[in-house]
């Protein structure tokens, strides 16, 4: 036996060769071989299974490991005796909206000169604009030119929709409507998502479209619908379309999933577009026959408020939809819209 | 070779557990058109896409079918998935047409799994605004829209203008006559 074949032996315990007579040394030799790739071949297997699981972890298109801190609170300091609710009903959608903001002290008390602001309408489904599963795309170009107007720097409109981000983008008629007005559309590619703390009772982190993470102000405007699981679909509910990810876990505990967003997000300001209503067969629709035109826009920086007063528009009690009594009870706002300064004005 | 085995299988739970760890548990990014891979019911699968298959009354499928199971119906129609679940749905295709003319219309065929089902989402979603179609039973039109249920199959039908409204129910008397 060598010294080569004596420092192989010693460096493989139990190996063949301590036990192996002088007489078998050739074939001993081709054993040792053998150990020496069974090592190889499990190193490189090895090194290949962990580099499968770092490549498993990287699909999911982000490529991130940090987890951002908490989104930061958009809400802006109330003024002593200004109106806290602002309801506009008429049939120009964008006089109303204009009506409302400047009932609530005008858009230049949410948004000063050089703000990043980013604008979420509901732009969840394949539909048009009379079909009213989605916001009004009058109204959301409304919004982008008050914001504009008060001197923003950079205006987003973004939502993850629910069907296909392109033909709900283009359907609903809001991208043409916002980028018409001035805005830059977001598409909620897999790369427009960050990673966020929530901290919620049901969320721990969310994955949300990038605008909400950069933003200095965020403005909520959603459209009023029934909605088959929620009962109804407003102000809070809205926020499921910041997030990427499947909404099925998300439906499994849907009331407070709702409240934890709303929490998170803690908009600047909120203006509900009730210019049509779905009463039925939320919250897709399609049929014209579950339409109710109201040609009412409100404004409030209460989510819960204003998701009371939809409620009450969809012929429910506030106290019937789950989110909003646990959104009160979370201290988000108050279900007793009437309680707040409300102003409003007919057509 | 039972070594290489050994550590191999030893490796991969640690391997998988870490990767998600890393990823903080969280779900995984956006999938928008979950597609079923269940094996079992292929052959109702296949009936299902074989509904889109001709064109109805000339109009044509634009893109793909797309077919949903109940897991995936929350990534189409969000919170009104929980109402056919409960009636046992079993899957979705799902697809937009467009017409010679050029106008658009989405198709939802529902396979309920059996017709009891079927009509049992029909009368749940029954809008009381919309009118019943003269000579075609178990049908409902609205503005924009046609709905009926046939066998196993709970069908809607959605227009995106009044040319594509117009040719709604050939659309759902083609598809009727390929549901026999």
């Amino acid at each position: 036996m060598s010294d080569g074949e004596k420092k192989l032996t010693d460096l493989v315990p139990g190996s063949r060769l301590r036990s192996g007579g002088k007489a078998a040394a050739a074939p001993e030799v081709d054993t040792d071989r053998r150990v020496v790739l069974r090592v190889g071949v499990t190193a490189a297997l090895a090194c290949g299974t962990v580099g499968l699981g770092f490549a498993l972890r990287s699909r999911d298109g982000h490529g991130k490991s940090k987890t951002l801190p908490k989104l930061k609170d958009h809400r802006v300091d109330k003024v002593a005796g200004a109106t806290e609710m602002a309801i506009a009903r008429g049939a120009d959608a964008a006089a109303n909206v204009r009506r409302a903001v400047a009932a609530v002290g005008g858009m230049e008390r949410f948004v000063k000169k050089g703000d990043r602001v980013v604008i979420k309408p509901n732009i969840g489904w394949n539909r048009l604009p009379e079909q009213a599963a989605n916001s009004n795309p009058d109204v959301v170009a409304e919004v982008v030119k008050l914001v504009a107007a008060a001197g923003a720097s950079k205006i987003w409109v973004t939502d993850v929709s629910v069907n296909t981000a392109e033909q709900c983008f283009a359907r609903s008629g809001i991208e043409k409507a916002a980028k018409a007005a001035g805005a830059t559309v977001v598409h909620p590619d897999a790369t427009a998502f960050r990673e966020v703390d929530v901290s919620g009772k049901l969320l721990h982190t969310a994955d949300v479209l990038f605008p909400f993470v950069e933003a200095d102000k965020v403005i909520n405007v959603p459209v009023v619908k029934q909605h088959g699981l929620s009962g109804a679909t407003m102000a809070m509910k809205n926020w499921y379309g910041v997030l990427g990810g499947q909404r099925v876990k998300l439906h499994q505990n849907i009331h407070l999933s709702i409240v934890d967003l709303a929490a998170m997000i803690k908009p600047t300001l909120t203006i509900m577009d009730a210019t049509r209503i779905l009463l039925a067969n939320g919250p897709t629709g399609g049929s014209l026959a579950d339409v109710k035109q109201m040609d009412t826009v409100a404004v409030s920086t209460d989510e819960v408020a204003l998701d009371a007063f939809g409620a009450g528009l969809l012929g429910l009690s506030p106290t019937d939809v789950g989110f909003i009594v646990e959104g009160m009870k979370a201290g988000l706002g108050t279900m007793n819209w009437r309680a707040l300064k409300t102003e409003e004005m007919g057509g | 070779m039972r070594i290489v085995v050994f550590v191999v299988l030893a490796l991969i739970p640690p391997t998988l557990i870490g990767s998600l760890v890393w990823q903080g548990g969280k779900a995984p990014a956006p999938e928008r058109a979950a597609k079923s891979t269940r094996p079992s019911g292929q052959d109702a699968d296949a009936d299902l896409r074989a509904l889109f298959d001709a064109p109805f009354v000339g109009a044509k499928v634009k893109d793909k079918v797309a077919l949903y199971d109940d897991k995936g119906l929350f990534d189409y129609i969000d919170g009104a998935a929980p109402i056919f679940i409960e009636r046992h749905f079993r899957k979705l295709g799902a697809a937009e047409l467009s017409t010679p003319e050029g106008s658009d219309l989405v198709c939802d065929v529902y396979d309920m799994a059996t017709p009891e089902n079927a009509l049992s989402i029909y009368s749940a979603e029954k809008s009381a605004n919309a009118k019943p179609v003269e000579g075609f039973p178990d049908a409902i039109a609205g503005p924009m829209s046609f709905v009926f249920h046939h066998g196993r199959y709970y069908t809607k039908l959605t227009a995106f203008d009044a040319k594509a409204e117009a040719v709604l129910p050939a659309v759902a008397r083609a598809l009727k006559e390929k549901m026999k």
